[in-house]
């Protein structure tokens, strides 16, 4: 296993937001390849943790390194081009373009790479199929439901192959059912080698899916365990059964 | 009492001799329920006595005595799944008793415990997804239901030992 992420004592203050840190000394490591979920209250920084690793903002201490690239060292553009290349990111909202259709909304990312439109649409054409989404692909964002508007927007984050899916509470907007489908899908997607790191303040979705768990609380690492996915014995773990002395 | 109801349940729908009723009941309950044989004759000598199941049929292979429910057998089922259950909430776990403890131990580091406590109520979720999507892909879509409720418990747990760290850092916040 490569790291893929390594974050070195970073630290995040805010301008203008006296007090503490949303980010104090973290340190962490992801290996390519793994699936961990970064938990916590709100305001414990899993957020901002997600947005540094994206390079949508900047430490004000420490390092993080993606992917070989020491993000602090590279200006604006070359930043932005690690974002396209490097990294996809899915939102609790789905941010997708309401005057595009499903498939024009996919293919930006990769127009703004430069990929050659034939090679970009084909890639495109998988990905909606492997999504479950290929015949809504002419259809504009409003008519579809919330499940579908994040499998557009999982297949929009993935267009340009990143080494790393980043996804910020993706179930947040949905309903049980919506947000089961899509999780099966990262976790899919993950089984087929896909680097994730998940936000998500669900301890369900973080234990079920993930096979790392990683609780921030006040901007540190509080915790940081592995969790094993052999299938346990059922006696083991549930017991149906009222105390000896009342039965 | 829940076992005797158990075996009356499974008895309704057909006569059953001890071996079969163990089997069945630990399949009923997907395995989160064993019991040994020694039990489940016991169980149904003191339902024959109470006049809740009677003998279906004589004696057969290997001595094996086949039991159905009676009418009273019947009638006692029905109320018993009628019954809402209210017994008290069963706070069983060690840890409970635990942090009280810790608490007045000098130096009891209970963010350490909490930490440890909560890796197993993950690790437990983690568990409990397993067996429940393998109850789906096995049609048994009832004891799906009873992982479910296990899940929910467990969420529940976990959101105690979050109280118990955000109580634990607001007092000594406040000192």
């Amino acid at each position: 296993m490569t790291t893929l992420v390594e974050l070195t004592e970073v630290s995040k203050r805010y301008d203008g937001v006296s007090g503490r840190a949303a980010l104090d000394g973290v340190n962490l490591a992801i290996d390519s390849g793994e699936f961990t979920a970064i938990m916590g209250p709100s305001g414990s920084g899993k957020s901002t943790l997600l947005n540094l690793v994206a390079g949508v903002d900047r430490p004000t201490g420490g390092r993080v390194n993606v992917a070989g690239e020491e993000l602090s060292r590279l200006n604006e553009a070359r930043l932005a081009r690690f974002r396209r290349a490097r990294v996809g990111f899915v939102f609790q909202f789905f941010n997708l373009l309401a005057n595009l259709t499903v498939l024009e909304n996919v293919l930006l990312p990769a127009q703004l790479q430069g990929t050659r439109p034939a090679q970009a649409r084909t890639r495109a054409a998988e990905l909606l199929a492997q999504l479950g989404i290929a015949d809504l692909a002419g259809t504009y964002p409003a008519r579809l439901s919330g499940g579908q508007q994040q499998r557009v927007a999982i297949a929009r984050a993935l267009i340009n192959q990143p080494l790393l899916l980043l996804a910020d509470e993706p179930t947040g907007a949905l309903d049980t059912h919506g947000g089961e489908q899509v999780m099966e899908l990262i976790e899919g997607l993950h089984r087929d080698g896909q680097t994730v790191v998940l936000v998500t303040h669900d301890a369900k979705l973080a234990a079920r899916h993930a096979g790392r768990v990683v609780t921030l609380i006040d901007g540190h690492v509080n915790d940081d365990t592995r969790l094993d996915g052999a299938t346990p014995t059922p006696h083991n773990l549930v017991k149906v059964r009222i105390p000896e002395e009342q039965r | 009492m829940a076992f005797k109801y158990g075996i009356l349940g499974l008895l309704a729908a057909q006569p059953l001799h001890a071996y079969s009723v163990k089997a069945r009941f630990e399949d009923l309950l997907g395995g989160s329920w064993e019991v040994n044989i020694g039990q489940v004759s016991t169980t149904l000598q003191r339902l024959e006595r109470d006049g809740l199941v009677e003998p279906a049929a004589a004696r057969g292979e290997r001595g094996r005595l086949p039991y159905r429910l009676t009418e009273a057998g019947q009638k006692a089922l029905e109320a018993w799944l009628a019954e809402p259950e209210s017994e008290p909430q069963q706070l069983r776990e060690e840890i409970y008793l635990k942090l009280l403890l810790a608490s007045r131990v000098a130096n009891g580091d209970l963010t350490a415990l909490l930490a440890r406590q909560r890796r197993v109520y993950l690790q437990r979720l983690k568990d409990l997804a397993v067996l429940e999507q393998k109850a789906r892909a096995q049609g048994r879509d009832d004891l799906v239901l009873l992982y479910k409720g296990a899940v929910l418990h467990t969420e529940a747990d976990l959101k105690w030992v979050d109280v118990c760290a955000e109580e634990i850092k607001t007092g000594s916040d406040r000192r």
